[in-house]
């Protein structure tokens, strides 16, 4: 009887073990926190930080990205909450964007976070609603940084020096 | 029962299937093993086996219980995965390299398959193989792919890249994933020197040996 009550107590912590690995494998947490947001997201009880997050938002209005930036992550450090990563991109594209270029590091590390925001969000579907904004939709975001990353002949059109920044 | 085979085991091989993809650069990454790994791992279980090193009728076999049959299963299983990993270790990751040590472990397994050593032989062996492997991955390869360095190494390497068409060079990882990697093939090697074996096997050269008062 111990027997087998050993044999499938080892059974069971040799399953969970596997199962912890191929999870692991492919979600391919960056940090501990990634790690715990994501174990909690499955859970259904993961949250971002609200106060962290309404800091960023401010930050974010008066055009001090880095710092929105920073507040953002702190409010959702597991990357697993879709409207933080949004506008964390959303940050990545005001400050990368420019009239003659733009930052491609800027762009590259916003279209990160899009798709970061589009693989965590229920049926990949984010949208904004924030008046202070242009493009609501991550996918409308996304399209942006990646037409800015992208070098063709229209960046030779001098008209594109009157675009807005949205 | 066998706390070797229901728990330590079990939990030694999947700790080196986790370790063994573990990469540590500017961030984490974890790369699961390539395709080709699968079919030296395979090999390897087919050496471990033919050596007496792997006794599959000691883990599984109609005499014991189905929980005991499903506890040896495990230990197959996890030391395949385990396997897996440990080449996933010791492959480079890219280029010519890459390709070469692959050949290389393929071409040394299917070596020691026909040469039918014992346990012993065999463990010395990939004791060798995968200490070399180490050395010259870690050791060699990382130094030639490491961007900071003095004049002369900065010429030799665009010497050597050009020799071997820019596929030398690696991407250059922290010195903790060395020493991941040491410790995941130490654990790997512990782990097939303690899979329950053949007592003893009588080898080709056991046997040609001969008996005393022959001379």
């Amino acid at each position: 009887m111990r027997d087998s009550i050993a044999r499938v107590f080892g059974l069971v912590l040799a399953f969970a073990y596997a199962a912890a690995i191929v999870w692991l494998y492919s979600s391919q947490p960056q940090t501990v926190a990634e790690v715990s947001g994501a174990l909690s997201a499955s859970l259904g009880a993961y949250r971002a930080d609200d106060v962290a997050f309404a800091d960023g938002l401010r930050f974010f209005r008066r055009d001090q990205f880095a710092a929105a930036r920073l507040a953002f992550e702190r409010a959702d450090p597991a990357h697993r909450d879709p409207r933080t990563q949004f506008y964390i991109a959303y940050a990545d594209y005001r400050e990368g964007w420019g009239r003659v270029y733009h930052d491609d590091v800027r762009f590259a590390h916003g279209l990160a976070a899009v798709e970061r925001a589009i693989a965590v969000a229920p049926q990949g579907r984010v949208v904004v609603d924030d008046p202070d904004l242009q493009l609501h939709s991550a996918d409308e975001l996304k399209a942006e940084l990646e037409a800015g990353l992208r070098y063709d002949a229209s960046d030779l059109n001098p008209f594109t020096l009157f675009r807005p920044r949205k | 029962m066998s706390r070797l085979e229901v728990f330590y085991l079990p939990l030694l091989f999947l700790t080196v299937a986790l370790l063994g993809g573990v990469r540590v650069a500017d961030r984490l990454m974890l790369l699961p093993p390539p395709l080709f790994t699968l079919v030296l791992a395979f090999v390897l279980v087919g050496v471990l086996v033919r050596s007496g090193a792997l006794a599959p009728e000691r883990l599984m076999s109609p005499a014991r219980r189905p929980l005991a049959n499903m506890s040896g299963l495990v230990v197959v299983l996890t030391a395949f995965a385990a396997a897996t990993q440990a080449f996933n270790v010791a492959i480079p990751e890219s280029g010519l390299p890459r390709l070469l040590f692959s050949v290389f472990l393929l071409v040394l397994l299917l070596n020691t398959l026909a040469a039918s050593p014992d346990r012993v032989r065999v463990l010395r062996s990939l004791v060798v193989i995968f200490g070399s492997a180490f050395t010259l991955k870690y050791i060699v390869l990382a130094a030639l792919s490491d961007p900071v360095g003095g004049r002369l190494k900065r010429i030799l390497l665009i010497l050597l890249e050009g020799v071997t068409l820019g596929t030398l060079s690696q991407q250059v990882y922290r010195p903790v994933t060395g020493y991941l990697a040491f410790l995941t093939l130490m654990l790997f090697v512990s782990g097939l020197a303690l899979l329950p074996s053949h007592e003893r096997r009588e080898t080709t050269a056991a046997r040609l040996e001969p008996a005393p008062g022959d001379a």
